[in-house]
């Protein structure tokens, strides 16, 4: 059964229609890329799904359970979990204590207050520091990190609430080589315990990392398969070759 | 101990805890002081201070920290005075433990009530909404206090008794001052302890960003309120405390000059930090009071200005000046990349 069923979304602001009975489909543990020309409404889906933006149609089904209008939190519990475009880390906060903040996020507020369940916490953060290669920073405040490692702290963020499902929003933007590969590892990472949608401009990253890849274009659906079935597809290359 | 020696620690925590620790024991010793000397005048206005301390206190908590800017601090202040007001002067209620809990309860219950007004049922809470509603109610409630005769209009409530503890009655001067203090020691105490704990980490984070917040599964909504109505309860027990000290109640305690008053406590001495309001208070209602006296038509421009000093130069307030300092000299973590040469993790 699919992790993520998004079917026949409808958006529109105002006049303009942002998508037009777009979906996707997601199974557990694999990467799924979603790509499309500019304006192809790729980012307003991934928002849909991830309770930013509520849709004017359709369904967003997590795990068997209709999402569609649910608020950011309740998704976030139901085992849903995001990495927004830009890096959105809490700055003044140490890397330690912003992953602290995604690991006791089910913790009741008296707990929280009493301050119960820093010590329960400390190893798996301990363990994220490591995995994500940010030990060495772990008590500087995250805004003193550089742009590659808040991205990463992000990613560790979400995946310290163990999610069902991984959104990623341009994961790679602003990176160099090195750290683009530094990331794809990551997410492969990611994706043995989860499933993952990436939304990236990045095709050649996108080709070698993900399992199935689907491709938006004016707020519909062009095509979706594995990477190979998309290469060939003649409506991908004609919506690459004709986009405004 | 060498460290103690450095610059660096003074500017930074361990010259803030020194300057907290020297600031509350300056308090403690002060009041026994004046009441040898008979300053009777600096005792009441020392005394009120420390009240509108707790009030200030209790804004930092809900402003500074958690990001909720309430222009309505007063509306809780004037509730808890009210209540007290109408309980010690029509139900002979004298017993300061019963008036305490009293002041305090009707303040949490009015925080639980405005709050969910605030907090639920919108997606988006943005700080503008906030400060608008609460300034309207702080208005409103001012104006309709003016006008209900049955809790005295225009005059308020007149001649509350001086209250009794453990059945003793407490005396204007030392004893009440002494009430001032232990009440701020605890709210500050408490303060500290929140502050510090997982869920000031939680009332910072939704203050910096609450839609990140939320989309790690904060409910957001939940933790506003629980904090809106904690620090309404713990600002009506200060309007409770200040009723029973001033022997009276106008509808000015709920008003918008008072709830605008305590924002700049807060700024001046410096938001999210635990002494910072207090210092605020003490700059302006003591500090402030010879000069409040001898310059009354210049004193609301003085405040205005040095206000707007603070805000420009010291937009942190008094008290964060060291951290931010310590702050601009610290140095740059090395990126991943350097530590490792070119692997992140290090590998």
């Amino acid at each position: 059964m699919a992790i993520l069923e998004a079917s026949e979304i409808v958006k529109r602001f105002g006049p303009v229609t942002a998508l037009s009975g777009a979906g996707l489909q997601v199974e557990p543990t694999t990467i799924h890329g979603l790509i499309g020309p500019n304006g192809s409404g790729k980012s307003t889906l991934l928002h849909v799904i991830a309770g930013r933006t509520l849709p004017d149609g359709g369904r967003v089904v997590l795990d068997g359970a209709d999402i569609t209008r649910a608020k950011p939190a309740q998704r976030a519990r139901a085992g849903m979990s995001i990495k927004f475009q830009l890096a959105r880390v809490y700055h003044e906060q140490t890397v330690a204590d912003n992953l602290l903040l995604a690991l006791q996020v089910r913790d009741g507020i008296p707990s929280l207050v009493l301050s119960r369940t820093r010590r329960r916490h400390q190893e798996r953060v301990r363990r994220l520091l490591d995995d994500f290669g940010l030990t060495h920073v772990r008590d500087h405040p995250a805004g003193e990190l550089a742009h590659g490692e808040q991205q990463w702290l992000e990613i560790a963020m979400a995946m310290a609430t163990e999610p069902k499902l991984l959104l990623l929003d341009e994961p790679t933007g602003g990176m160099n080589r090195h750290e683009r590969e530094r990331t794809g590892e990551l997410i492969r990472a990611a994706a043995t315990t989860c499933a993952v949608v990436i939304v990236e401009h990045d095709l050649d990253f996108i080709r070698d990392l993900c399992d199935r890849i689907t491709v938006l274009h004016q707020g519909t659906l062009v095509a979706s398969g594995t990477p190979v079935e998309i290469e060939r597809d003649e409506r991908v290359a004609e919506v690459y070759l004709t986009r405004v | 101990m060498q460290r103690v020696l450095t610059p660096a620690w003074w500017l930074g925590d361990g010259g803030r805890r020194v300057g907290a620790i020297a600031l509350v024991a300056g308090i403690v010793i002060a009041g026994p002081l004046l009441d040898g000397a008979g300053e009777s005048f600096w005792m009441m206005a020392l005394t009120r201070a420390l009240i509108l301390g707790v009030l200030a206190v209790a804004t930092n908590v809900a402003w500074g920290v958690t990001g909720i800017f309430t222009l309505g601090q007063a509306v809780f202040f004037g509730v808890g005075a009210y209540v007290v007001g109408l309980l010690a002067t029509r139900e002979d209620v004298v017993a300061l433990e019963s008036l305490a809990g009293a002041a305090l309860g009707a303040g949490l219950l009015c925080g639980l009530v405005v709050g969910a007004f605030l907090f639920f049922g919108r997606r988006r809470v943005g700080m503008l909404y906030v400060g608008l509603v609460t300034l309207a109610l702080s208005y409103a409630l001012e104006r309709l206090a003016s006008v209900w005769g049955e809790i005295g209009a225009g005059n308020g409530i007149t001649g509350i008794p001086l209250p009794t503890l453990l059945g003793t009655e407490i005396e204007p001067g030392i004893s009440f001052f002494w009430v001032a203090v232990v009440t701020l020691l605890v709210v500050l105490g408490l303060a500290w302890a929140v502050m510090r704990s997982q869920f000031g980490m939680v009332m910072r984070a939704i203050r910096d960003d609450d839609e990140r917040a939320e989309f790690l599964g904060y409910r957001r909504p939940i933790v506003q309120l629980v904090v809106f109505a904690a620090t309404g309860g713990v600002g009506a027990l200060a309007g409770g405390l200040y009723a029973l000290e001033e022997g009276f109640v106008s509808p000015t305690f709920l008003g918008v000059s008072l709830s605008t008053q305590v924002l700049i406590y807060v700024l001046l001495g410096g938001r999210d930090s635990l002494v910072g309001p207090l210092v605020g208070v003490l700059l302006l209602e003591v500090g402030g009071q010879r000069v409040q006296e001898e310059l009354p038509t210049e004193w609301p421009i003085i405040v205005g200005a040095v206000l707007l000093l603070v805000i420009l130069f010291l937009p942190n307030g008094l008290t964060q000046l060291g951290r931010r300092r310590r702050r601009a000299a610290a140095p740059r973590p090395e990126t991943a990349a350097e530590v490792s040469g070119g692997d992140p993790r290090g590998e």
